[in-house]
């Protein structure tokens, strides 16, 4: 395959068309309403095809280490036993992105299980470190949706 | 309503055919933009006996284009109720075609407001003349939550208790998490956190749901009208301060977040809620909560879309609301020895 221009900068090739060439020739305010919101959405798909499996592999790890922490605490419960149980029979090295997405689902229920536990038996020094777990995907998200505000609301 | 071309005609015939005496022709129709769950538009209405009027239609987006899903019968059932007891200062309804057999869609015919938004009306006004405007507006939502649900005929569930309703409100978190195309694990630690730090009760009342300056409609002599009642429910009047300050954080000027303390004042003096129920933890606890009923109907668009059961550029676009839900949910569900934050 031809990897260069890469997706982010095809999509980011795209976004720039359309708000110089199509943008400028809508008058009506519905359409130029769509327009600014399809520039944003390839703007966060440009983010995503960029980093989107690098950052969820990597947050899967620190997911499930995480959780592996946690089972392994008085906190530990059996459901998050069951959660570590699911992922090891559901995970998959594949890179390909459906494979990916899998996997960081079934990291996700992890982490959720393990707060869960976590906040049920007050350990503090769990929870500010499953918190920065929190902090670090939201990060990544904020970083998908860049500057944002919602247009046309008025 | 979605083939704007008909509509014309089709309006006309709709509006004649409800009023019974007068034959109306529809002289211009337009779409109008600004809001997102439903399909709207504006009409100028020339009737036989010469008078011309402005009318608002609302109605639903095609089938699998719809953001959020949402009972037109239902709204219609709850503004006719309100309307009819005078109770809220709304926007009068004319006519609902509850088949969509024949306007194309569930739509409410509205009266128009000779106004603009709020949103718009700050929009345009410099910033240090936004204290009135903040002052208008706690007034506005406080004349909501003074209102005795028990007094009204609402066509929406009643809550048993306070302490019930707020257990299923939390538990939206987790239902949400459970029905969505992926886990999202903030839902259900904001929800075992929300649980751990339940606030003082208040007495239930009308919650308007999505009360944001862009659903007040200001008239020329400056009455507050609210419009978008889609998502009302009866439930716990915080949510909607709350609400507030989430969106108009992430969608400004937020008028809580200029003076805080005298918002929360003004609020209280005019509900009669004392500071031990509404105070900046309360308003940072809300803050989180809140948003899940919007946050939640967002979700379910994108689990929708990412199941091939829905599709549309606003399910894609409004996606980045949840990022900013999730950033609210972490300000407001604090970490252990640190202070809440009211403001987004």
């Amino acid at each position: 395959m031809l990897a260069r221009p890469t997706t982010e900068q095809i999509l980011l090739d795209v976004r720039a068309e359309l708000l110089s060439t199509i943008d400028a020739a809508v008058t009506e305010p519905a359409v130029k309403v769509a327009i600014q919101m399809m520039e944003n959405v390839l703007r966060n798909c440009a983010e995503r095809a960029a980093h989107e499996i690098a950052w969820m592999r990597d947050e899967t790890a620190a997911m499930v280490e995480y959780a592996e922490q946690v089972s392994a605490s008085p906190a530990g419960s059996a459901e998050l036993r069951d959660a570590l149980a699911s992922f090891s029979a559901g995970r998959s090295d594949s890179l390909h992105l459906d494979d990916v997405t899998a996997t960081y689902s079934l990291a996700g229920e992890c982490l959720s299980t393990a707060l869960e536990a976590v906040l049920a038996a007050g350990d503090d020094v769990l929870h500010v470190a499953g918190r920065r777990l929190l902090e670090q995907r939201l990060v990544h998200e904020q970083q998908i949706m860049g500057e944002w505000t919602m247009v046309g609301r008025a | 309503m979605h083939d704007a071309g008909v509509m014309p005609e089709r309006l006309g015939r709709f509006l004649s055919a409800r009023d019974g005496t007068r034959t109306a022709v529809v002289r211009r129709y337009e779409a109008m933009v600004g809001g997102y769950s439903r399909v709207m538009a504006r009409a100028e209405v020339a009737w036989s006996d010469g008078s011309v009027e402005m009318v608002v239609l609302r109605g639903d987006p095609p089938a699998g284009k719809a953001m959020i899903e949402t009972d037109r019968d239902v709204e219609h059932a709850l503004l006719h109720a309100l309307t009819s007891s005078g109770s809220v200062a709304m926007p009068a309804v004319r006519a609902y075609d509850s088949s969509g057999a024949e306007l194309g869609t569930k739509c409410i015919v509205l009266d128009h407001v000779d106004g603009q938004s709020l949103q718009a009306l700050l929009n345009a006004t410099p910033i240090e003349q936004h204290g009135e405007h903040a002052l208008d507006l706690v007034d506005t939502l406080a004349s909501i939550h003074a209102l005795d649900v028990d007094a009204l005929d609402l066509p929406i569930p009643r809550p048993t208790s306070w302490d019930d309703y707020l257990g299923e409100l939390i538990d939206r978190f987790r239902q949400a998490d459970r029905g969505h195309a992926e886990s999202v694990p903030f839902l259900r630690y904001v929800a075992s956190w929300l649980d751990a730090h339940r606030p003082p009760p208040l007495p239930l009342r009308l919650v308007h749901s999505d009360f944001q300056a862009a659903n007040i409609m200001v008239e020329r002599g400056g009455r507050h009208l609210m419009i978008d009642w889609e998502l009302a429910h009866v439930g716990d009047p915080r949510e909607d301060l709350g609400y507030y300050n989430v969106y108009s954080s992430a969608s400004g000027p937020n008028l809580f977040a200029r003076d805080p303390e005298a918002f929360l004042a003004r609020y209280r003096e005019r509900t009669g809620f004392d500071e031990q129920a509404v105070n900046l933890t309360t308003m940072g606890y809300f803050s989180s909560l809140a948003a899940i009923t919007v946050y939640a109907q967002v979700l379910h668009g994108a689990g929708a879309l990412a199941r091939g059961t829905n599709a549309g550029l606003l399910t894609t676009y409004t996606m980045n609301a949840l990022t900013i839900g999730h950033s609210n949910f972490l300000a407001g569900c604090t970490a252990p020895q640190s202070q809440p934050t009211a403001v987004a």
